[in-house]
């Protein structure tokens, strides 16, 4: 046997494609699929919830309703607080009425919370921070906020946002995406899933509250002024989201599209502005 | 090309050796499979499509080994050995070597 | 101002990647060209997969020798791992680093035993591991580990026929 050392071939066990042009068709790839997945998710979640009767989903979520009652009793005193509640809840029924369709009765509660908000849950429960009574300066504000609730309520929006979380939160664990990098590729993904209301739901509830505050005073005053104080409160708030992705328009914006959505109404945005009820104002 | 796993290729002399060649290729498989293989987990039985897809592995692997013996200009190589070794969860390197001989 | 932000979210991980496919890729070919020079070096002495001593072999001494290596895997190749973990296929990034790292290995072994004074390897053996990782990520690195007995002959293999 005759020992003949050769070389042999360098390059069979590694192959010639180039890394970089991998990465980005395999990347690019996937991310097309994915961004099929969810519009096919959104797709489905719209007919869902353009289906779904008032009726059913006043009985599916009930049981997101006693959440202010935990509330209630947290606070210090017990008697002020359903005071309070009670001028919220005389406020919203007199805004409601307002609303003809009126599919099912409509309940406020007070959250603890030194921010500004107001979240609707599906069912029917409307949820307003301390904060957000504490920094109201008149009843027309409040009612502009509640109103603005009711048109959420009533493009189904909130639903339509738990709909879509609930199904990309599915595909994405489908997906498994576990590596870090690939997490923070699909962080834009996850959040343009609709994680809250964008903002055309958002004008679009503005635009409802208007009708809504108009019918009941007559006009649209106050309501441009909680988004003229909102710049402070915000400057306390730390949403920090970039502005294609951000859920709620930038006050001035809002300011300007309700000041011509008003005009567009023809309903008049100055007039004698209502002082808060009693037990609201005590704050 | 002959392969075998013994030390000469039966009934033939060995001639001539020129050392080591070995072929490798690692292969993940795609979350279809993945999602498969969690059913069967359930139910039991042959990972199908596990099964397919090492036996192609391991055929490109011997295939690329091949290559490199052809390269040195050997028709035989001895003493075949195979290894499978997990690199990740979900991919896995088929590694194949031998010495590339020639036989008369 | 807040298209900045969106662009940071995207561009620093990408930016990183890119970082580490230079770097890795740099590494990796200056590691190439060194195994070829050593494989150069030490080619002229006989490693073979055979079990047994080839006939006409005189040998005076014989150990049992191993060469090891642990090559670490970049961050671009993990990527790389993880994209093809969904879609299924070659790895690529892989197949780079664990030739180099086989290559490598068999190179120590093979140096080692010609600075003791073996002129030849039988019966070589291969084993890859994965170094920690676990779960379903890929690992820091991988180890290969080449080991075989190394002989020291009378005469020189090819001497004679």
């Amino acid at each position: 046997m005759q020992w003949s050392p050769r070389a042999p071939r360098d390059d069979v066990n590694v192959s010639r494609t180039h890394p970089l042009s991998e990465a980005a068709t395999l990347f690019g790839g996937i991310a097309l699929v994915l961004v099929a997945v969810v519009a096919l998710a959104w797709a489905v979640v719209e007919v869902a919830v353009r289906w779904m009767p008032y009726d059913l989903e006043a009985r599916l979520f009930s049981g997101l309703r006693p959440a202010w009652t935990v509330a209630d009793s947290g606070a210090e005193d017990a008697a002020l607080t359903a005071e309070r509640r009670a001028a919220l809840q005389t406020l919203l029924d007199r805004l409601v009425a307002r609303w003809p369709e009126r599919p099912f009765a409509l309940e406020v509660g007070i959250v603890a919370g030194d921010e500004p908000n107001a979240v609707a849950l599906p069912g029917g429960a409307v949820l307003v921070t301390e904060g957000l009574l504490a920094q109201s300066g008149s009843e027309n504000e409040i009612a502009f906020v509640l109103a603005h609730e009711i048109g959420h309520f009533r493009n189904r929006d909130h639903l339509r946002g738990l709909g879509r979380a609930a199904l990309v939160g599915l595909v994405l664990t489908a997906v498994g995406i576990g590596d870090a990098t690939a997490a923070a590729f699909s962080q834009p993904f996850v959040v343009l899933a609709g994680r809250g209301f964008d903002r055309t739901q958002e004008s679009d509830a503005d635009r409802f509250a208007l009708g809504l505050v108009a019918a009941e005073y007559g006009h649209a005053a106050g309501a441009a002024e909680f988004f003229r104080r909102l710049p402070d409160a915000e400057a306390g708030v730390a949403i920090r989201v970039a502005g294609w992705v951000s859920t709620h328009p930038v006050s001035a914006d809002r300011i300007a599209a309700l000041d011509a959505a008003a005009r567009e109404a023809g309903i008049a945005t100055q007039g004698p502005v209502t002082p808060l009820p009693a037990p609201l104002a005590r704050e | 090309m002959i392969l075998t796993n013994t030390e000469t290729v039966p009934g033939r002399t060995i001639v001539e050796f020129f050392g080591v060649v070995s072929g490798s290729t690692v292969r993940a498989k795609h979350i279809g499979k993945d999602i498969m293989a969690g059913f069967k987990n359930i139910v039991g039985g042959e990972l199908k499509g596990y099964t397919e897809l090492l036996q192609e592995a391991r055929a490109e692997a011997t295939d690329r080994m091949i290559a490199q013996a052809k390269s040195v200009g050997a028709n035989a190589v001895v003493n075949v050995r195979f290894a499978t070794s997990s690199i990740a969860a979900g991919a896995a390197e088929l590694f194949a070597y031998g010495t590339a001989v020639r036989v008369e | 101002m807040r298209e900045l932000e969106v662009l940071i979210q995207l561009g620093v991980p990408a930016a990183l990647l890119l970082l580490a496919y230079f770097t890795g890729s740099f590494v990796e070919r200056r590691h190439y060209a060194s195994i070829r020079l050593r494989e150069t070096r030490v080619r002229k002495f006989p490693l073979l997969a055979f079990r047994e001593v080839p006939a006409g072999w005189e040998v005076t001494e014989s150990a049992l020798m191993t060469g090891t290596v642990v090559v670490s895997l970049d961050h671009f190749k993990r990527f790389l791992a993880n994209l093809r973990n969904l879609v299924g296929g070659r790895v690529t990034a892989y197949e780079s680093l664990l030739d180099r790292a086989r290559r490598e290995a068999m190179l120590r072994l093979q140096e080692s035993a010609f600075e003791r004074g073996y002129r030849a390897i039988v019966n070589l053996r291969l084993e890859t591991y994965q170094i920690t990782g676990g779960g379903d990520a890929p690992g820091t690195g991988v180890e290969v580990l080449a080991y075989g007995t190394a002989l020291k002959l009378a005469r020189r293999p090819g001497a004679d026929a």
